[in-house]
């Protein structure tokens, strides 16, 4: 595994942003991070795939939308950032029990760990995969696929897929953000709807046998937590995965964190500020704070 | 001899003494001492050297005897609980010192004996055992001997004075309990005085380790004066440390060469290795490195003083002249002497104090800033001297300077739709903006119709490393059945990863350093309504009043004025100078003619005000300093000569009554103290200056951006602050130190003693630019600016800065490489900051403008269309631009490799560093002459499109998320 493709730089970046929000609290441990070439601007990045064109064409969609005299090779970088900008906007909305983070190796997937606290599917953790189609903003809606098909009217027993298209009909650009989506499958937990259902079985019950529909539901959980600490369903060093509480390891962790947590301003303070205001705030005027040394 | 003794005192010597003494018990110690001291006593009283010639016999005896005697004292151990040890309490009883010093004062006072004496001292100070200074017995002759030495001494014991009282200074940062001993002992002569401290002063601009030493030893004493209110006060009140030291600046500012050898047209800012080869400058850096210093640990009421004189004794009146000379080359050269002063500042207030000359200050009322800003747009080098300043204004991070140069303009939002305003905020997700930004490289550059060389080198540099396995391994995630794989172009632009990682850090450390702003510039905070260009007025008026200068601007007759310090500007005698750029891209608020106050958006200042009492009473003092050489009231030196009069052996207190007459005494240094400046006399300095205002006016031909009224009121001082140089550098003849004095009397005297000469000159060199300057301004402004648009009532503005960098940006493809260079830089470097509306002023390709206002996009885009022309016109094109590539892909890395040499990373323009890495050159296909602006400036330009594009995408992340860590 030397190949490091370009867009994982930023994927890097926006990894290392979710470190605080991913672990809170819970037993979750990442897998090490590979060793990997920091990216430095004296050194070149090691190679993209650009010699020999992927074998998956790039989308026509994707292309078309790069309007006359836009050059095609950018179009990656859009990509790139648009993702980024979602992701950014993930964890700016501090959705409850929701943890994601991109993969080592594309933007476009993105693992997730959901942790329900109340109602039917309480104490569930579900692991799943959010796919985002490669002609993001413009195609599908993302996909979400958890590890383990939970005992959902809406979630494929097979596959394992939640339907989300229902609930994003047209995904519409500057409209529809990946979080709404993470949102949405959050909210299938606590407020059950059976139309259309991908799982008929579950419908049914849900309608017809709530009781027989809540042990189901339970044993479904406790399915999906004894496989918890399983290895990774992708082999991917930024996968999720989960380990019990190991003192050695956590403890210090977690002290980290809750002192992190609590004095965030103290954080900034040790930091060399090294811009330079005399303004006084509500003032435009420069140099009107009150504690400058008299020039005239 | 002692001196002998004393320069035979090192270790060892010191050591067979003190094995000689350690079996002697201390009762013997005593009686030895005692004994030499009555032999010493009987032959003081039996030669009275004032009445009989003492024999050298009888010198070198006394000198034996006292050289056993000090020995004997520095090797006794305090006593109990720190009593003083026998010899000591003998020595204070005695008042041996004293005597001592009386005698050898009697005798002839020479540079040897004051060496030996200055010599034994610093033996006695740095070696005893036991504290000597804390009794006025020895510490009185010291001082006595201190203030002896000051004045005409010779290089070698000025050398020993510096050095003693910087060991007095250490010894007084140890115990502060001393520094009482050392005011009450200066009380006894007369006033409260801080001998040590005013015997530095002289020494504070002197070069070489004698002027280091100063400069430690006054450090020390800063440094206590932030713990001691009295230091403080006395040094803030007493003494003229501050004007010294600001003076001293203007001083030394007038020894660097007016004109600058500049080494190429490249060139536009004074590195490293450019000022460490002009002494003077290296001199200037020093005092200025040792005033930023001093503010940095002295009291506040010190640093307010020293900041106060710095602006109002350097910067106002001679830096602010020195910016408005005659030639391009002097002016030239000022503004590269200020930009590397503002880089060498490091703390923060005296930064500000910079700042605020630069921002505020007037000078014939014409903001400094206004001047500077207008110059960029001079076609000499000039106007890259004046780029690289603004860049590195930018490069501070200061939102005062920030305020002025562009967001002040953006604040209320009137450049842009009214139903804009809500998109300011609006974050670009999809990278809308990057990709219309990028959609403007010209055809001629893409990389799908001819690959630029780097990309070739890129791709076979890969497709070493690349082989089918990893091929394989990246296609193979597909197992899980859906695919993670973007798909991916054939030419990647890799640099543009480069340019994007730039950003990030760009972006990252302008977004931290903003954090101490007072607003985030968002368009909400400020709010637009309150700050209306009216509102604006308003709020300009209520502001504080820096610098005193005439509200009427456009007033087409000067009133005549009250008498003013000399310090403040003269009243601009025409129109001339705000024809410079307010007529032609001042389109700010806009009052009616007739009211005529502000034709600028730029708040109108309060009339001049006399300035506050204090203010005047420290300009009286700097006129007494600068017109008589540095003497402080009740000075020790004539406590001296009284002593040296009287001659009395007798301790009592000596009543220096004689403080009023010290203006006949002749000193010992050979000057005679001028009377003390009255207040009649300050009067008269400025009854003077008007009459030369009115003569200045008189003749003032109206005909040129300078009038000789600058010169001469800056020379008014300037002969003042000659005189303190001179005064003060008088004490170095000898040492070849005042060599700078006299270049100081050539060069400024040059524009006084022949006014009329230097009119004829200048006059006729710079008509010949003035031209070039005005057919530039009025191509580059005047139309384009003023189209449709005729000054009406608020006509959207963006501000001098933005428009000047602009034009000069429109004008690209005629700029030569490296003005090119520092062009996209700063723009780049503004594109970094990460307030929203300086963010969508300048990279939001969607937002929707007024139809006045230039955008940036929209020069990109006619830029575009002129390379798209010429590449349609000229053939040879593709090849040329290939050339050029190659020519500076392999000056950047001859750039690389001399930043790695010199570590100076500041200096290389952040643009340069992003820009086309490769690590070695290619061969050169063919040479291209770098007079082929166009096809440099077409690849720069594609390279900025790259530039500007990577921080959009950066902001549309880093600049919504709360900063991490």
């Amino acid at each position: 595994m030397n190949l490091n493709p370009f867009w994982s730089m930023s994927t890097n970046t926006g990894r290392k942003r979710s470190d605080g929000e991913e672990q809170s609290g819970e037993q979750q441990q990442q897998r090490a991070s590979p060793a990997r070439p920091s990216f430095g601007k004296k050194q070149l990045p090691s190679i993209p795939k650009n010699a020999v064109p992927i074998t998956k064409p790039a989308s026509p969609a994707a292309t078309a939308q790069l309007a006359n005299g836009t050059h095609a090779s950018y179009g990656p970088f859009y990509l790139e950032y648009s993702l980024l900008a979602e992701f950014t906007l993930v964890i700016k909305q501090k959705l409850p029990g929701i943890y994601v983070q991109p993969s080592y190796k594309s933007a476009l997937m993105w693992f997730g760990v959901i942790f329900i606290r109340h109602g039917l599917y309480q104490d569930g953790v579900f692991k799943f995969t959010v796919y985002i189609p490669d002609n993001y903003p413009d195609g599908e809606c993302p996909r979400v696929v958890f590890d383990i098909p939970v005992f959902h009217p809406l979630v494929d027993p097979v596959s394992g897929e939640l339907d989300v298209r229902r609930a994003f009909t047209k995904w519409r650009r500057n409209h529809n953000h990946i979080w709404q989506v993470l949102m949405y499958a959050r909210t299938v937990f606590y407020k059950i709807n059976t139309m259309e259902p991908l799982n008929p079985e579950a419908a049914v019950l849900y309608d017809k046998d709530v009781q027989l529909f809540k042990s189901k539901v339970i044993d479904s959980v406790k399915l999906c937590n004894s496989h918890l600490f399983d290895q990774p369903k992708m082999d991917d060093p930024y996968a999720i995965s989960f380990s019990s509480w190991n003192p050695a390891i956590h403890d210090e962790a977690k002290e980290r964190m809750f002192s992190h947590k609590r004095r965030p301003e103290d954080h900034h303070k040790g930091l060399q500020v090294s811009g330079l205001s005399w303004v006084k705030p509500g003032s435009t005027q420069p140099f009107s704070k009150d504690d400058n040394p008299p020039l005239s | 001899m002692m001196a002998s003794m004393v320069a035979n005192g090192n270790r060892d010597g010191r050591q067979g003494e003190a094995l000689v003494l350690k079996g002697v018990d201390p009762e013997t110690c005593m009686i030895v001492f005692k004994n030499h001291w009555a032999q010493v006593v009987k032959i003081l009283e039996k030669h009275d050297p004032l009445r009989s010639n003492t024999s050298s016999n009888m010198a070198s005896a006394v000198q034996n005897y006292v050289e056993h005697m000090l020995f004997l004292l520095m090797e006794e151990d305090a006593g109990q609980a720190g009593a003083m040890g026998p010899i000591l309490e003998f020595v204070v009883m005695e008042n041996v010192m004293e005597r001592l010093f009386l005698w050898s004062l009697r005798r002839q006072f020479t540079d040897d004996m004051k060496l030996e004496q200055l010599k034994m001292y610093e033996m006695i100070v740095g070696q005893a055992r036991q504290p000597l200074l804390h009794h006025k017995p020895v510490l009185r002759p010291l001082m006595m001997l201190l203030s002896s030495c000051s004045g005409t001494a010779g290089p070698e014991v000025e050398a020993e004075l510096v050095s003693l009282l910087n060991q007095l200074c250490c010894v007084l940062a140890k115990d502060q309990s001393v520094l009482e001993l050392f005011f009450h002992t200066s009380e006894d002569q007369g006033a409260a005085n801080f001998l040590i401290f005013s015997l530095l002063i002289p020494f504070i601009h002197r070069e070489g380790l004698v002027g280091q030493q100063a400069r430690d030893a006054l450090l020390l004493i800063m440094s206590l004066s932030a713990e001691n209110q009295r230091v403080a006060q006395h040094i803030a009140e007493n003494t003229y440390f501050c004007p010294v030291l600001a003076t001293g600046l203007s001083g030394l500012y007038s020894s660097l060469p007016t004109k600058l050898e500049v080494p190429g047209e490249e060139w536009h800012c004074l590195h490293r290795e450019d000022w460490l080869q002009m002494p003077t400058l290296v001199q200037f850096l020093n005092s200025l490195e040792f005033c930023n210093a001093v503010i940095q640990v002295a009291h506040p009421s010190i640093r307010d003083q020293l900041v106060s004189y710095i602006y109002n004794g350097f910067l106002v009146p001679v830096l602010a002249p020195a910016l408005h000379k005659l030639t391009l080359e002097e002016v030239m050269t000022t503004t590269a002497y200020l930009d590397l002063f503002v880089r060498s500042v490091s703390e923060p207030i005296l930064l500000q104090t910079f700042l605020s000359f630069i921002l505020l200050h007037r000078h014939e009322n014409v903001h400094i800033l206004d001047t500077l800003v207008s110059r960029i747009n001079t076609p000499f080098q000039l106007g890259t001297v004046s780029l690289a300043l603004f860049q590195t204004l930018i490069g501070l991070y200061c939102e005062d300077v920030m305020l002025q140069l562009i967001l002040r303009y953006l604040i209320p939002c009137n450049h842009m739709m009214l139903s804009q305003r809500r998109v300011v905020k609006e974050r670009d997700f999809y990278s809308v903006s990057a990709a219309k930004i990028l959609a403007l490289t010209p055809s001629c550059c893409s990389p799908e119709h001819s690959p630029p060389p780097l990309r070739q080198l890129d791709s076979i540099l890969w497709s070493k490393g690349t082989d089918n396995k990893t091929e394989e391994s990246f296609l193979e995630e597909d197992g899980s059945g859906y695919s993670c794989v973007i798909g991916s172009e054939i030419y990647l632009d890799v640099n543009y990863l480069h340019y994007l990682y730039n950003a990030r850090l760009g972006i990252s450390s302008c977004t931290r350093a903003c954090q101490v702003w007072s607003a985030p510039y968002d368009g909400e905070d400020p709010p637009p309504e309150e700050y209306q260009p009216s509102a604006l007025e308003e709020a300009g008026a209520r502001g504080r009043q820096a610098q005193t200068v005439n509200p009427k601007r456009s007033h087409p007759h000067p009133r005549p004025r009250p008498p003013c310090p000399p310090q403040t500007t003269d009243p601009a005698p025409t129109n001339q100078l705000e024809l410079e750029w307010d007529d032609s891209y001042d389109a700010g608020p806009v009052v009616p003619p007739e009211a005529a106050t502000a034709e600028s958006s730029r708040p109108p200042q309060p009339p001049a005000a006399e300035p506050p009492k204090h203010i005047q009473e420290m300009r009286r003092t700097a006129i007494m300093l600068v017109k008589g050489s540095y003497i402080e009231e009740s000075d020790f030196q004539d406590d001296v000569m009284v002593y040296d009069l009287v001659a009395k052996k007798d301790e009592d207190h000596f009543k220096v009554s004689s403080l009023q007459e010290k203006d006949e005494v002749p000193l010992s240094n050979g000057l005679s103290l001028p009377p003390h400046p009255t207040n009649m006399e300050v009067n008269s300095l400025e009854v003077t200056k008007g009459s030369k205002e009115v003569k200045a006016h008189v003749a003032d031909h109206n005909s040129n951006l300078q009038s000789p009224l600058a010169t001469e009121v800056g020379d008014d001082l300037m002969d003042q602050y000659e005189e303190l140089i001179r005064t003060l550098g008088s004490d170095e003849a000898g040492t070849g130190g005042s060599s700078h004095v006299k270049t100081v009397d050539k060069e400024f005297r040059n524009p006084v003693v022949t006014p009329m000469e230097e009119d004829e000159v200048d006059f006729s060199s710079f008509s010949v630019d003035t031209p070039e300057l005005e057919k530039q301004h009025s191509s580059l402004f005047g139309t384009k600016l003023r189209s449709g648009s005729t000054r009406s009532h608020s006509v959207p503005f963006t501000g001098p800065f933005v428009s000047v960098l602009l034009s000069r940006l429109e004008n690209m493809l005629d700029n030569s490489l490296h003005v090119n260079l520092l062009l996209t830089g700063i723009l780049a470097q503004l594109a970094a900051y990460p307030q929203p509306l300086l963010q969508s002023f300048l990279l939001n390709t969607n937002m929707v403008f007024q139809p006045s206002v230039r955008s940036l996009y929209q020069v990109l885009a006619s830029l575009k269309n002129q390379i798209e022309q010429q590449a349609s016109t000229k053939k040879d094109f593709p090849e040329l631009i290939t050339s050029a590539q190659h020519c500076l892909l392999a000056r950047e890395s001859s750039l690389k490799g001399q930043d790695t040499n010199s570590g100076d990373s500041r200096e290389c323009s952040p643009l340069e560093a992003g820009r086309m890495m490769k690590s070695s050159p290619p061969p050169q296909p063919k040479t291209i002459s770098l007079a082929r602006t166009e096809v440099f400036a077409t690849v720069l330009f594609t390279e900025f499109l790259k530039e500007l594009a990577a921080i959009a995408q950066e902001h549309s992340i880093l600049s919504h998320v709360p900063m991490e860590e």
